[in-house]
């Protein structure tokens, strides 16, 4: 067998750097002449898929523009291929509401903790690095609408790709050591988190999620201040984001500093009104169903993908390659990715790179050695340690969420 | 001026510029504290508590020409620009107007209701769709 491809996560500040080369190169050509340059066109996989490279988001490399405003940004798929860890400057971004500070001030930033709590708190940065013991976690954090472009029938909303995820060693404290410190009353239902964003109309639904008190305090859940190492760039929270490992990323909000623990269930518009799923196994329904039980989001699903082979490659016949990609659990472990080069007649065990947490992302390959010339497809599906399995036929529902059919790709022999 | 007044200026001025010394050292001490702290923790996350501020790209798309263009314009981009409106699937003129009144009901978007109707005719008018037709089959949920 060739040589493992198992790759070490490129450095993030290596990418950083070739950026900020980039804007010293954009300052002598004029912004508008780099951004020109810069600009090239990608094609998502669906109708009305084309979208634009761009490189003019504050810290971020080239990502495909989804919306200005509020941003918006796709991870390019081949990002994934470089590493399981995916850089914070391609890392995706997504926003709901426009009105987001663009400065921010660890010099006047405070984290509150308030509500139902004996002892109301206010953290500063330094606070939360110096009081409190550092925890560390790797983990995925997934778009509830990731791959929405490939619903069929399609559905409005993010019409992503397969980027709306990344996967990050995320640096912080426990958020139950920062529940201990207010001391959390008896009572305690439900604990809610805010950000520095707001709507740009007075109208609009201030963006909170909440999560169950005893989810708060599993020791998981945490406040990260650093993201694979480094501050968390502005677009993915700077300078605090909520971490909720195997979780959808709308819960990880974002420019964190309120937390206000709740008595009572938590009525706000985006806990009752926004983020709901069916009921159902895979969050799946018939198109036009209705009578369905809905509930809030919740755990991820596992999910597998191919990273350097895509549909229409030719590899040679008689030849081994070795095909590769990454794989998650969801909410508990990878327990194994497996491979199919026969539309899922036969399936083998992909070999498994390092594993650094069951949250994250691992890297999974095999040899492949077509002998027949002509068409093939290649499949491959990943299976968690609680038994779940990707499904062989999509999932659908309304809002375009936790799609995670089996992944393949179309190749020749040749 | 004489040895005694001289003498009473000295003994004056010594506290004086003791005190200036002092408030002056004091300040240098407390900004090189706050230096020494950064340095000792240079490969801690501490020394990167730096002010972030960024600039944010804005957007100058429009909507293209059309009866309702107007509106898109100045109603839609109020709160986000146009760009993910233009990116999606085609949708029926009924499930444009969903969208719309999901706009004006859950995120408050000022828009009258007489002008759904028109709005909704123009994004699908531009959204690539083929057939006005079909039974809706979204949820209408606020994400």
């Amino acid at each position: 067998m060739q040589r493992s491809i198992f790759q070490p996560s490129q450095s993030s500040r290596r990418q950083f750097l070739a950026h900020v080369g980039g804007i010293g190169l954009g300052g002598l050509l004029g912004a508008p002449a780099w951004d020109a340059m810069a600009a090239t066109l990608a094609q998502l996989p669906f109708a009305n898929g084309r979208r634009e490279r761009v490189t003019n988001f504050p810290q971020k490399g080239a990502v495909l523009l989804q919306r200005t405003r509020p941003p918006l940004l796709e991870t390019p798929f081949e990002v994934f291929d470089q590493g399981v860890f995916t850089p914070n400057d391609r890392f995706y971004v997504r926003w709901h509401l426009a009105n987001i500070p663009s400065v921010v001030d660890p010099a006047t930033f405070r984290l509150n903790i308030r509500g139902h709590v004996r002892h109301p708190t206010s953290l500063t940065l330094d606070d939360l690095v110096r009081k409190f013991k550092p925890f560390e976690i790797a983990a995925v954090n997934q778009c509830s609408g990731n791959s929405r472009g490939f619903f069929n029938p399609r559905v409005p909303g993010g019409q992503w790709a397969n980027g709306a995820m990344g996967n990050a060693r995320w640096k912080g404290v426990r958020l139950k050591d920062v529940l201990e410190r207010a001391d959390v009353k008896a009572g305690a239902l439900q604990v809610r988190f805010n950000g520095l964003d707001n709507g740009v109309i007075p109208q609009t639904p201030d963006f909170m999620k909440s999560l169950a008190i005893d989810h708060a305090r599993d020791g998981e859940v945490m406040i990260a201040y650093e993201m694979n190492g480094e501050p968390l760039p502005l677009l993915n929270g700077f300078p605090l984001r909520l971490v909720v490992p195997g979780w959808y990323a709308t819960y990880w909000v974002k420019m964190l500093d309120d937390i206000e623990v709740l008595d009572k269930p938590d009525d706000n518009f985006w806990t009752t009104k926004a983020y709901l799923i069916p009921d159902t196994p895979f969050a799946s329904i018939v198109p036009g169903q209705t009578g369905v039980k809905m509930v809030p989001i919740n755990r991820m699903l596992p999910r597998s993908f191919f990273t350097n082979v895509q549909d229409g490659a030719v590899l040679k016949v008689g030849q081994t390659t070795i095909v590769r990609g990454i794989a998650f659990g969801g909410d508990t472990g990878l327990a194994k990715a497996l491979f199919s080069a026969d539309s899922g007649g036969r399936w083998q065990e992909a070999q498994l790179g390092p594993d650094h947490g069951k949250y994250g992302f691992r890297q999974w390959e095999v040899p492949l050695r077509l002998s027949s010339p002509g068409p093939h497809k290649l499949m491959i599906k990943a299976l968690n340690t609680a038994g779940i399995a990707q499904p062989d036929h999509a999932n659908w529902n309304g809002a375009g969420f936790m799609r995670n059919v089996i992944e393949s790709v179309s190749v020749q022999a040749a | 001026m004489s040895t005694s007044l001289r003498d009473v200026a000295l003994i004056w001025a010594i506290p004086i510029l003791l005190g200036i010394a002092l408030a002056t050292g004091l300040a240098w001490l407390r900004t090189s504290d706050s230096t020494t702290a950064v340095a000792k923790t240079a490969t801690g996350p501490v020394q990167r508590w730096a002010k972030v501020a960024v600039d944010l790209p804005t957007s100058q798309t429009l909507f293209p020409p059309g009866n309702g263009a107007d509106i898109a314009n100045a109603q839609c981009l109020i709160c986000h620009s146009a760009g993910m409106v233009l990116r999606q699937p085609p949708l029926t003129q009924d499930e444009w107007a969903d969208e719309i009144n999901k706009m004006r009901n859950s995120f408050g978007a000022p828009l009258p209701p007489d002008q759904v109707e028109v709005l909704a005719k123009y994004l699908h008018s531009i959204d690539g769709s083929q057939s006005p037709g079909g039974h809706s089959v979204l949820d209408g949920q606020g994400s």
